[in-house]
């Protein structure tokens, strides 16, 4: 195609300056860059400046876009057209309509550039019509700038912590782990304090980097054993069940050659497992998170693949995976891996919950699918966790502090492709699809989980940017940093008015969310902690006092048979669960959901979807006018409001003055034109008219009579015998 | 109630293939139109209930260690395994189930002898509850362009179309009876919907007798009126909704689609949707995937895609939208058929009827919509359903796929629609149970034949009297969206779990959305209340000296726009029913009132306070919140 061909606007010469965050660089920039509207291939688009810094890549539109074509959702530190250089997945240049992906040094200069991001948007910057010198510099600027690695220090996060006014409070609801007290108010809320302490034999990381300060241990463990193989070997809590079953996690030893070590090592963990299952332990299952569920390198590709099928080029490709849509979505296998997860945290709520025994998840550094199925397991049993601040806190707990490699499985370096692995991704997406099964259940929405996931990309949050809370602090102290004199200052992502005001906050709440009663506000601070556990379901009659006697008799024997069996091998691993695991499965199912009780996921296969909302936002073809989810969001939004306000007439009729506590969300007016993108984008400005004419109105009218009268009618019939 | 038992057996069990749990004993018990198993050994007593027109097929499986056992599959995709502990028994049930789910004369048929203890006045009303012309008024017909002729009132012109049909006033009765003859059956081109904003029109036919050169002067007159009928457009558009092979191979047959060369101005098009032996294999197909029990995401990907079944239900949809932009958008009338033009036809017509117009996604409109194009146009619902025994190439889920297509829409339109998932899934029923007249026979000739309008009874009153829990607690009113532009994109298709698993009940949420949200707008209706009774009881706090001479007290501002249920003295400490319908009293003369209305159909409501409408709808329509 030519674009002389088609007409495109002359150019406007103005001035539009970058709106630059505390820290940030200007690095390059270039002029008259033609932006593609995405959809259609009909090269419509837009004049305007490219540029690149050292926290962005942003494109600013010649006709500055009024502010009412602005995205509900707007977020403050990342516009609707800039990327930030750790949301960048892949550039490619096209030279005579080819594609060719950038990297490293350009010899060539491309007549366009497409940027993919990591939250699934796609770019297309046209450079014909910019000066040679400007489409150089900006295109070998964005490559570099976004494709080599750098010092861990040059990243954007420090600059902007040493820049930035240091004022956000950042209190909140969250617990965020980094202390003892937050640790004991943890085993205090459920209970765990009796079997379990908190440690602070990591302090000044002494026994490992790669642990946080704090932990907590059974009881029984004593201080020699957690140093001696740098807490391989020790079982770490994570969570207490109401009956007294926890779960933990430990570290795996490698697999060693030398048959004297190993032997030491089996040694150590056979009395390690013999104090840990005497009483008052409960009877311990383990399982081997390595050898029981996909590796990392399965679920990298299995998501690769799967983006792939949302990263288009333009509506064409898509219309053309048309017959071949659910094959190409099985082909991935990013689905059946969801499902898979779900499934092995269904069968671990199955042993603490119904088993009553403990479950020790193990895998080699215990912070990748460890994280994954603790934090599952603490979702679907446990609804403090489906509460803004409870699933916070424990995304903190057991991701942030926990030791998750945000920064090698991030890559925010871009030292190799390797290490990169959507482990926190998998996590989002199995979280969503219990939201979207029971959507009463959780306090946040799917949107909470979409901007969640967007904030791994946004550098100047350290909550996702660390591999340890050790790699945080020793880089927190600001040391090497001459300019800084004291440490940094980090921002946590939980406190989102960084990222959103208050009425775009609103979208991360649930409406529909059947709240518990709540204990009165002025106790907040100490009720925090005091959230009330839930006796999650009165299952069959508990055999556990049973088992616990026979499990006393017969302890060596049941030793002997873990070590026998090879650590990992008691829960069933095989696809074909157990039977318990269905009957408790089938069971809980069977009856009426408590949305303050245990939660189980449906896993048959029709019953996991895709996370439309998160992959398929940006792509203008998939959206609905007046449908989708937003559709019934907004209408609930609505009947909530008004019944809102129905009882606060009500109290004020009875002259109660009771003030009207309407936290109500001020948005969606009028919302039935909506499309299903909102909040995201309001790509449909272009492409279609007014759902609703006004001319028609008066005639709408009319028939809207006829249907009222139809109701009259049918009101009458509904009496007949 | 039927208490006659056919048969009786003990020792029977019904498996669950979603527990693993020992199925316990009960009985079978055999009436004259129900399979009924009572499992008697649980504590509750749990009663199934299986309608004999609802099974589909009966099949004796290899004996088993509990017994032999009898798998039954329903046509609303119940599928029931019973093991019997006695091969006579089992042999004897088998027998019998063949015998009564397969009945050979119409008046066998459950709708014959379904006594719900009417009176005859009711039930007449009953049928006369959904009046076609009515809704041809409401289109703006008759007009200058339009009219209902009662031309076909011996079935002369085509005896399965119903005796008024809505033809273009240019066409003579020379033109409709020679293009009569020039169409397959009879089935001339007729008017389907009107879009009256633009005059265009969407129109309905069968196949033209064309051949390999055929043609018919008033078939061509015929189309010309059609289009003239449309001053704003220059053309229209002919649309045969069968793949182009398909057409083809019909032109062998003397029959086949319209030469562009020989019709002024029209443009013809293919819309390849299959017949119905493909979409019957289809949902064959689809079935399968259903009763695998806990599917990997890759059976059910795979199996999904396999059965073709979404791509049929993209097919019709794609259909729908073509059509509704092409007379939204492009202004023009469409004439559409398929072969017969009672499949497809029916599909794409009432689809895009269901886009156009809000009016038919209100219960009434739904019904209306149902009655005109797939009872009054002659869908074969007797064949495609198999009510009677017959040829079960002529079977076909043609129906479903339009039920399923609308659901679709459901999904992607949550607040557009009046009724919910379960207002379908009791059509869906019914079109299958014979237990109603609506759907019996093929055509209203048939059904004047069968005299069901004498000796059966309408499924709509019944339908309306279940509407607290049919309705969608999200509608939005009637005037919130006009016309729909749903995405048909493949992901945009989903596969229907509360149809075709309907039964598993593994497969269900139990405590669902929609029952939530039905008890939260009922506690809204009840605040209203209250609110207005307390608004009610002011004028009396206020006022001198409280009397109770009085019982209704002047109605306040915010009393008048909200449903009165019962005198407001009446609920203090018990609510009546939330969204119960104004009626509750003891109106005694019912059917005098509901003739009025219905004779009285277009004129304004004069009683606002009998306007029992639903808040909500009320409160879409004036397009901003009522309390400030």
């Amino acid at each position: 195609f030519s674009l002389q061909e088609i007409h495109i606007k002359e150019p406007i010469e103005k001035q539009v300056n970058p709106h630059l965050l505390p820290g940030e660089l200007l690095l390059c920039e270039a002029n008259t860059v033609y932006k593609y509207i995405q959809e259609d291939g009909s090269n419509r688009g837009t004049y305007g400046k490219l540029v690149c810094t050292n926290f962005k890549i942003a494109f600013l539109d010649d006709e500055s876009a009024s502010d009412d074509n602005e995205p509900q959702l707007k977020n403050k530190i990342v516009g609707e057209n800039d990327i930030t250089l750790q949301c960048v997945d892949q550039i490619y240049g096209v030279y005579d309509e080819k594609k060719k992906l950038l990297t490293g040094q350009l010899r060539k200069y491309p007549e366009k550039l497409i940027i993919y991001c990591k939250d699934l948007r796609v770019f297309h910057f046209c450079l014909r019509y910019t000066k040679e010198e400007e489409v150089k510099r900006i295109v070998s600027g964005i490559v570099h700038h976004s494709q080599t690695p750098k010092l861990l220090k040059r990243l954007f996060l420090f600059s902007y912590a040493s820049a930035a006014p240091s004022n956000t409070d950042g209190r909140n609801q969250t617990m965020m782990f980094d202390t003892l007290e937050d640790w004991r108010d943890e085993l205090e809320r459920t209970k765990g304090n009796v079997k379990y302490k908190a440690v602070t034999i990591n302090e000044g990381y002494r026994v490992s980097e790669k642990l946080p300060l704090y932990f907590v241990v059974p009881i029984c463990v004593s201080e020699e054993n957690i140093l001696k193989y740098e807490g391989r070997g020790i079982p770490i809590w994570c969570w207490s069940c109401h009956n007294g079953a926890a779960l933990l996690k430990m570290s795996a030893f490698p697999k060693e050659q030398d048959d004297s070590t190993s032997q030491t090592q089996k040694a150590f963990l056979d009395g390690i497992y013999k104090t840990i299952s005497k009483a008052p332990y409960e009877l311990l299952k383990t399982d081997d998170l390595s050898s029981s569920l996909p590796s990392l390198q399965d679920i990298q590709t299995a998501y690769t693949r799967f983006k792939q099928l949302f990263l288009i080029d333009n509506s064409s490709d898509f219309w053309t995976t048309d017959v071949k849509w659910f094959s190409l979505l099985e082909s991935t296998n990013w689905l059946e891996i969801i499902r898979r997860v779900l499934k092995k945290a269904i069968e671990v709520a199955e042993c603490l919950e119904r088993q009553h025994t403990n479950v020790l998840l193990i895998e080699e550094s215990a912070t990748d699918l460890c994280c994954v199925i603790s934090t599952l397991v603490q979702v679907m049993m446990d609804s403090y966790s489906r509460t803004k601040s409870g699933f916070q806190s424990l995304i903190q707990e057991e991701w942030a502090i926990g030791g998750h490699g945000f920064f090698d499985h991030c890559s925010h370096l871009h030292k190799s492709d390797k290490e990169e692995a959507p482990v926190f991704l998998l996590l989002l997406n199995c979280v969503w699809q219990l939201v979207q099964q029971y959507p009463p259940a959780f306090e946040f929405t799917e949107t909470y989980l979409t901007v969640l996931s967007d904030s791994l990309y946004v550098p100047i949050f350290s909550t996702f940017f660390f591999n340890s809370q050790h790699q945080k602090d020793t880089n927190t102290s600001g040391e090497s940093f001459k300019t800084q004199s004291g440490p940094f200052r980090f921002l946590t992502v939980w406190d989102w008015s960084v990222q959103f005001d208050p009425k775009a906050q609103a979208f991360l709440n649930n409406p529909f969310y059947a709240e518990k009663p709540k204990p009165d506000k002025s106790q907040r601070k100490t009720t925090r902690f005091k959230h009330q556990r839930q006796l999650s379901l009165p299952l069959t009659t508990t055999k556990s006092s049973t088992k616990r006697g026979f499990f006393r008799e017969e302890t060596d024997h049941f030793i002997k048979n873990i070590l026998g069996k090879r650590i990992g091998k008691l829960i069933n691993s095989s696809d074909e669960p157990p039977n318990s695991f269905r009957e408790f499965y089938d069971s809980w199912h069977s009856k009426p959901v408590d949305y303050h009780g245990l939660l189980l996921p449906r896993i048959d296969g029709p019953e996991i979807k895709v996370w439309a909302q998160r992959y398929l936002r940006w792509i203008p073809e998939a959206q609905l006018h007046g449908g989708g989810t937003i559709a019934t969001a907004a209408k609930i939004l609505d009947l909530m409001e008004e019944v809102q306000s129905l009882q606060v007439k009500m109290d004020e009729e009875h002259c109660q003055a009771v003030s009207g506590d309407v936290h109500s969300v001020p948005l969606l007016r009028n919302s039935a034109r909506l499309s299903s993108l909102f909040p995201f984008a309001l790509l449909q400005r272009q492409s279609v008219k007014p759902a609703l004419p006004t001319s028609t109105w008066k005639d709408l009218e009319v028939e809207d009579d006829l249907v009222k009268r139809d109701d009259e009618f049918v009101d009458l019939t509904s009496d007949m015998p | 109630f039927h208490t006659l038992f056919v048969l009786q057996v003990e020792n029977v069990k019904l498996l669950d293939r979603y527990t693993n749990k020992k199925a316990a004993n009960g009985t079978l018990y055999l009436t004259a139109t129900h399979l009924i198993y009572v499992e008697a050994s649980a504590e509750a007593r749990k009663e199934t209930w299986i309608l004999h027109h609802h099974i589909a097929t009966v099949e004796k499986l290899p004996l088993a260690t509990a017994g032999y056992p009898l798998l039954i599959h329903c046509k609303n995709f119940h599928v029931a395994h019973f093991v019997i502990g006695q091969e006579r028994d089992c042999h004897e049930v088998y027998t019998c189930l063949l015998k009564l789910s397969q009945p050979v004369k119409p008046e066998e048929l459950y709708a014959f002898s379904y006594n719900p203890k009417m009176s005859k006045e009711n039930r007449e009303i009953g049928w006369k509850l959904i009046d076609l012309k009515v809704d041809y008024q409401r289109m703006g017909i008759p007009n200058d362009y339009w009219e209902i002729t009662d031309v076909n009132k011996d079935y002369e012109v085509c005896n399965t179309y119903p005796p008024e049909i809505v033809v273009p006033r240019a066409a003579n009765k020379a033109v409709v009876i020679g293009s009569s003859r020039f169409r397959s059956r009879g089935r001339i081109p007729v008017l389907s919907y009107l879009y009256k904003e633009n005059n265009a029109a969407i129109c309905r036919c069968s196949q033209p007798l064309a051949g390999f050169s055929a043609r018919c002067l008033e078939d061509e007159q015929m189309l010309q009126a059609i289009r003239e009928a449309n001053p704003g457009s220059p053309f229209m558009y002919v649309v045969d909704t069968r793949p182009k092979l398909n057409a083809m191979a019909n032109r062998a047959a003397g029959k086949g689609y319209e030469n562009e060369d020989n019709y002024d101005n029209i443009r013809f098009k293919f819309i390849g949707i299959e017949n119905i032996h493909v979409m019957r294999s289809s949902l064959q197909k689809l079935l399968e995937v259903c009763e695998m029990k806990s599917p990997s995401m890759s059976d059910f990907l795979t199996g999904l895609e396999n059965s073709g079944w979404l791509r049929h239900i993209k097919a019709v949809m794609d259909a729908g939208v073509f059509l509704a932009k092409a007379v939204k958008d492009e202004k023009a009338s469409v004439l559409v058929h398929c072969s017969d033009g009672w499949d497809r036809t029916a599909q794409v017509c009432s689809l895009a009827s269901l886009l156009l117009d809000p009016f038919y996604r209100t219960f009434k409109g739904f019904m209306v919509l149902i009655e005109k194009e797939w009872i009054a146009m002659g869908h074969k619902f007797s064949h495609r359903c198999g009510h009677l025994c017959g040829d079960p190439k002529e079977v076909s889920p043609v129906f479903t796929q339009f039920v399923d297509c609308v659901w679709q829409l459901m999904q992607q339109f949550p607040c557009t629609f009046e009724f919910n998932e379960r207002f379908l899934l009791e059509i869906h029923d019914h079109v299958y149970s014979c237990q109603f007249g609506n759907f019996l026979g093929t055509c209203h000739k048939e059904r004047e034949d069968l005299k069901i309008f004498e000796k059966t009874h309408s499924l709509w009153p019944f339908l309306l009297q279940k509407k607290q829990e049919l309705r969608n607690p999200l509608y939005r009113g009637f005037t919130a969206y006009k016309e729909l532009q749903p995405n048909t994109l493949p992901f945009s298709f989903q596969f229907w779990c509360g149809m075709y698993n309907r039964f598993d009940k593994g497969m269900h949420p139990k405590q669902c959305v929609l029952d939530h949200l039905l008890s939260c707008v009922s506690q809204k209706v009840k605040l209203e209340d209250s609110a207005s009774e307390l608004e009610n009881k002011l004028p009396f706090l206020d006022g001198p000296l409280p009397s109770d001479a009085c019982p209704l007290p002047k109605v306040g501002p915010a009393a008048s726009k909200t449903p009165m249920l019962n005198t407001p003295q009446g609920y203090e400490g018990d609510p009546p029913p939330a969204l119960s319908n104004g009626a509750a009293g003891g109106d005694g003369d019912v059917l005098s009132d509901v003739d009025q209305r219905n004779k009285e159909n277009l004129s304004p409501p004069q009683d606002l306070h009998g306007d029992t409408i639903e808040v909500l709808d009320s409160e879409a329509k004036e397009g901003k919140p009522r309390h400030h």
